[in-house]
């Protein structure tokens, strides 16, 4: 009955040992044991077949009370009935929590699959999906796949096994009302079809306008300062009531053919327990002589085909109640299925989880050799047997136009791009997925836009590395002249994307981030003054080279004021490339 | 229930809209539940009364057949027909509810403070949003309407039962409605903590997953991509955990219905047993007795989701409830009308809600009709803020600003999925095709318009999509262009554009700015270099106040950003 129970177990099916795992697509798509979801099916069929012999007892009853049999003879059919609905009741129940926690250990997986993949695709790769959209697909539009699950597969196998066993035994007593609900039934799913075909389209498309009228609101919400300075705050709320009223009209037109297919649903089942009502009805009367085996039913006997009508067309109901769960369930899982697509993984597992070995502090060399690279889908190569080599706490600066594959060269030598042929040796050690992540312990990154997480300045920093403690956090933001402005922002959190740090201020934190890294012997820095004003500009400068002294920096750069205080400047040979990110 | 009154202005929005509709759909929901619950009783009724009269052929030959058997038909038909009016009336209600609740929300958040709010955190408040509007979405649907329509059928099964017998009517009436509504109401407030964690471990892993994507190079490089995955395992185990308490809610109150449900049904077949015995009623009344019991836990049934999803309504209420009750405050009213002076600032200082230290502090200047001053300083020196106090869009804590109607251009450019015409027309709604044409062809887009197949009839994508970023901030340049105000406000008009069309859109912005006053906020030279007057901000004082032709001027512009 515990909660807890069911937690534990979804935190067994997602390992601890996470790390360097890759989805595979079988692991993808083995789900929870088939077996569970079987026995769920089953306890729930049961459940529901529990209300045969329940609707037996209470005919039974009746008609004791017709035949005027003493009320003490009630009392065994009360019990019955009592244990025979609590009973159903209950099983009902353990089948609803099984197949619900099978579900949901399933979508665990699912996520932590397309985790994985996220997190092992090169942010080289163009085609990544924006943050944005993953972040839907991986929390909202994922969690239609449990209702899909849970309540609609088990609903489709009650549907297909519950009227049958119905059907049997209302035959078993009479074939006339056995062929009503017969000609009844199957007319309901061809119906449906000629209507769900329609429906179905247009409840989906009432899905994608109730979508709009959402995305309307957040367009506007996004704008609101240039609403705001329009003077439009009015028009545009007017202007979002008549569109919002408008596409309800037109819903309102798609929802009237939607809703024919569950009214045909509803007309048959109704017609059907009417019929079955009426011919039980006139047969007791003695008008219809036939259709029972045994000459005549009994009034307990027509009570029991009567009760038994609408628990045959009641499966049929739940099922259309839940269509559309199917739908945003398959959309749910098609959405979580792309995102554990990888087309171009990062070398190396995601993290290097070897023991903390001997790191030594000294510089990294850097070997390129005949490097070749090209992106997904391009047929231009951004490097053809591209040759390099920097010596152990050399400071050097690649200088080239956009286009030309700088930043390319950086993700590369991070191992965060797998190239296509050569060979890379950081410290004379080659850059392969066996030790790709240990490497990248030794190397210090500054990416063009530095991501701020929201949180603390401080644990922007850390970022949870465990080897940096507060004291290792604050010599780094001492270096990176950070204080200051810690002290001024204290415990209190940065806003989303790092709103409320300017340029200057984001720049110097990742070098902080960079500083904080104990074993840092390489140092790759993206561009680092760009977009920033002299002032600034020279400052990070003069915090970089601070960083960088005694390490290997190689730093891409437009600037040639951050240049010529290197110890040497290359420029890229090759076209711009249109396809390549600068 | 204390949380239970954040539900106020919701309910009230929905009793101010279409209270009519609403209550259509409510009234044809419990139509059809009790067309149902007739149609089983009769249908008992009729079989048990022909049974006994079945029995002998004299009965049998004086039985009126007609009216029960017409009557089962005619409940058959009409249940589906009050079905289809039912989910017909209850989804245009809730279309014409949520059409409201839209307006409202965009109001509520239209107000400045609130506006402050959403530019600091905008996706995650916008989620909140989308779901806080889902889940009122519900409300109506998948509680108000079960509630009045289970509430409404077990009244009628009373009724109905006290021809029968009153005591049973009673026992069988108290016990509906008492189960009915209390089980799931105690559901419905122990599964507010679990909704509430929920929608919490829902942002958590969202959050999580934006952070992975847009920080998987931070973390690669510092060994914490691994770290970052397990965080969002860890998310989705706590999510979980929410899920599967606010299953077992659900279980719990479809276990409560079906145990009192199965004792209540066997408790009737035992006292109509005694009733028939003592010859108080017949069988046909027995029967008529035991289906109705049978038939009226059901509507109930369908408050089950209504229960669990309640908790989600309640937060969302909560959360939705302040911006729905906010009544619209007018823009500041001290505008200047003395001629020659277009803004005066004085002593002013304004500190932001939760924040240690002021964002500007001890400005005083002003601004004379037709000056161009230009805003200089580190980003966070105050320059955006001291635009918002000219707008007045941010009220100072101390000191007066004043100033001539003005308008703003944000610095990123905002446009809207609308036509191009519906983005004009933002900025001046009665503006003409020739005015709208002529604002394009001064903003550089004369030629673009041109040759566009839809004109201005064309359609952009959500945020202005489809435009390349010099097309769009040449399009928010047209638009400033159409709105007749004094001011001019521009926060970095030209950044994230390359040299050549940040120097024409500069140009064309001062060809059309003859007569105004223009106040610009930068970082790069171009822009400051066609300002007659430099204002240097620091930490939110001004330090500086450079004409131009003097040698601050030309020193402050050496400083700047060259490109």
């Amino acid at each position: 009955m515990s909660t807890t129970g069911a937690t534990a177990r979804i935190a067994q099916a997602a390992p601890r040992n996470a790390v360097g795992l890759r989805a595979t697509s079988e692991s993808r798509l083995a789900g929870v044991a088939p077996s569970t979801n079987r026995l769920a099916a089953v306890l729930q069929v049961v459940a529901a077949l529990t209300w045969i012999p329940q609707a037996g007892l209470i005919a039974y009853a009746i008609g004791n009370i017709a035949e005027g049999v003493g009320a003490d003879a009630a009392l065994l059919p009360a019990l019955g009935i009592l244990l025979l609905g609590v009973s159903r009741t209950l099983l009902d129940r353990a089948g609803t929590r099984l197949v619900f926690d099978a579900a949901r250990i399933k979508l665990g997986v699912l996520r932590r699959h397309a985790a994985l993949a996220i997190a092992g695709q090169s942010p080289m790769d163009a085609s990544r999906l924006p943050s944005g959209q993953v972040a839907s697909a991986l929390a909202e539009q994922a969690e239609a796949v449990v209702p899909w699950l849970a309540r609609y597969r088990p609903l489709r196998i009650k549907a297909a096994a519950v009227p049958l066993v119905i059907l049997a035994t209302v035959l078993s007593l009479s074939w006339a009302a056995a062929i009503v609900l017969l000609v009844a039934a199957p007319l309901i799913p061809i119906f449906m079809a000629l209507v769900g075909w329609r429906a179905k389209e247009a409840s989906e498309r009432q899905l994608v306008r109730i979508g709009d009228m959402n995305a309307f609101l957040l367009d506007r919400l996004r704008g609101l300062a240039t609403i705001r300075a329009l003077g439009a705050v009015n028009r545009t709320a007017l202007r979002l009531r008549d569109d919002a009223n408008a596409l309800g009209r037109s819903t309102m037109e798609v929802l009237r053919i939607a809703f024919l297919s569950s009214a045909i649903l509803e007309l048959f089942a109704a017609l059907g327990v009417a019929m079955v009502a009426v011919y039980v009805g006139f047969h007791l009367l003695g008008e219809l002589n036939f259709g029972a085996w045994a000459g005549t039913l009994s009034l307990a006997e027509g009570l029991f085909i009567l009760l038994l009508a609408p628990a045959f067309f009641e499966p049929l109901r739940d099922l259309s109640s839940v269509w559309h769960d199917r739908a945003a369930g398959e959309a749910g899982l098609a959405a979580l299925e792309r995102l554990a697509r990888v087309t171009q993984p990062i070398v190396g597992g995601l993290e290097d989880v070897g023991t903390k070995a001997h790191r030594p502090d000294d510089a990294l060399s850097v070997a390129i050799e005949e490097l070749v690279f090209r992106y997904q889908g391009s047929a231009e190569p951004v490097f053809t047997g591209f040759n390099l080599a920097v010596q152990p706490g050399e400071h050097l600066a690649i200088m080239a136009p956009s286009g030309c594959g700088k930043s390319t060269l950086l993700a590369l030598l991070a191992g965060l791009a797998p190239s296509a042929a050569g060979a890379i040796r950081l410290g004379g050690e080659p850059l392969n997925g066996a030790t790709a992540a240990r490497l990248r312990t030794r190397i210090a990154w500054l990416g063009q836009q530095p991501h701020v997480f929201s949180g603390t300045l401080a644990g922007n920093v850390a970022l949870g590395r465990p080897d940096i403690d507060h004291r290792a956090v604050y010599r780094a933001m001492t270096v990176a002249h950070i204080n200051g402005l810690a002290q001024r922002r204290g415990p209190s959190l940065i806003g989303e994307n790092g709103a409320g740090l300017s340029g200057g201020e984001t720049l110097r934190l990742a070098l902080a981030r960079a500083a904080a890294g104990e074993g840092t012997a390489l140092i790759l820095a993206d561009e680092p003054t760009a977009h920033l004003d002299a002032d600034t500009a020279a400052e990070v400068t003069d915090r970089l080279l601070e960083i960088a002294a005694g390490r290997t920096l190689i730093v891409a750069t437009h600037d040639p004021v951050l240049a010529a205080r290197m110890d040497r400047v290359i420029t890229l040979p090759g076209h711009p490339n249109s396809e390549a990110k600068s | 229930m204390t949380s239970l009154r954040h539900l106020g202005p919701i309910l009230k929005l929905f009793w101010n809209g279409d209270r009519r509709v609403l209550g259509y759909g409510a009234a044809l929901s419990l139509t059809t539940a009790l067309a149902g619950i007739a149609l089983l009783g009769l249908s008992g009724w009729f079989i048990t009364a022909t049974g006994i009269a079945g029995a002998t052929l004299a009965t049998a030959l004086a039985f009126d057949v007609f009216m029960p058997s017409a009557g089962i038909r005619l409940l058959a038909l009409g249940r589906t027909a009050s079905r289809y009016g039912e989910r017909l009336t209850t989804h245009e209600a809730t279309l014409r509810v949520l059409a409201r609740l839209r307006e409202r929300i965009f109001r509520g958040w239209a107000l400045p403070q609130a506006t402050h709010r959403l530019a600091v955190q905008p996706s995650r408040l916008l989620f909140r949003l989308t779901l806080d509007i889902d889940a009122l979405d519900t409300l109506y649907l998948r509680v108000l309407v079960p509630l009045l329509a289970a509430a409404g059928s077990a009244l009628v099964i009373a009724v109905a039962l006290a021809f029968v017998d009153i005591w049973l009517a009673l026992a069988v009436g108290a016990t509906l409605l008492s189960t009915g509504f209390v089980l799931p109401l105690v559901v419905a407030r122990r599964s507010t903590a679990s909704a509430r964690r929920r929608a919490h471990a829902l942002e958590v892993l969202r959050g999580r997953g934006i952070n992975l994507v847009r920080g998987q190079a931070d973390l690669a490089m510092t060994n914490r991509l691994g770290a970052q995955v397990r965080a969002i395992e860890e998310a989705d185990v706590q999510l979980a955990a929410a899920d599967i308490e606010l299953n077992r809610a659900e279980a719990n109150v479809s276990v409560g219905f079906g145990i009192v449900g199965a004792a209540l049904l066997a408790g009737v077949v035992l006292a109509v047993a005694r009733l028939a015995e003592s010859g108080q009623i017949g069988a046909p009344a027995a029967t008529f007795a035991v289906l109705l019991t049978l038939a009226g836990l059901e509507p109930f049934a369908a408050l089950r989701r209504g229960a669990v999803e309640f908790g989600r309504t309640l937060l969302a209420a909560q959360r939705l409830g302040p911006s729905l009750a906010a009544t619209p405050c007018r823009h500041r009213e001290n505008f200047l009308h003395t001629s020659g002076t277009a803004v005066n600032v004085a002593r002013v200082e304004l500190r932001f809600a939760g924040t240690a230290s002021s964002a500007v502090t001890g400005l005083s200047f002003h601004v004379a009709d037709g000056e161009r001053v230009a805003l200089v300083g580190p980003s966070g020196a105050g320059k955006s803020t001291l635009l918002g106090l000219i707008a007045g869009e941010l009220a100072p804590t101390s000191g007066s600003v004043a100033a001539r109607p003005s308008t703003l251009m944000t610095q990123r450019t905002e446009l809207f999925g609308d036509t191009l015409a519906g983005n004009l027309a933002l900025a001046r709604p009665e503006a003409t095709e020739p005015e709208m044409l002529d604002a394009l062809a001064s903003a550089g887009l004369g030629e673009f318009i041109t040759d566009l197949p839809g004109g201005l009839g064309t359609m952009l994508g959500e945020g202005g999509a489809g435009l390349s970023s010099g097309q769009a901030r040449r399009l928010a340049l047209a638009r400033l262009f159409l709105r007749n105000a004094h001011i001019w406000l521009l926060d970095e008009p030209t950044e994230g554009l390359d040299g050549a069309t940040a120097l024409d859109v500069l140009h064309r912005t001062m060809e059309r700015a003859l007569g105004k006053t223009v106040l610009v906020a930068t970082h790069c030279r171009r822009e400051a270099s066609i300002a007659d007057r430099i204002l240097v901000l620091r930490e939110g004082r001004i330090v500086e106040d450079a004409p131009r032709h003097s040698i601050a001027f030309d020193r402050i512009l050496s400083e700047l950003r060259p490109d």
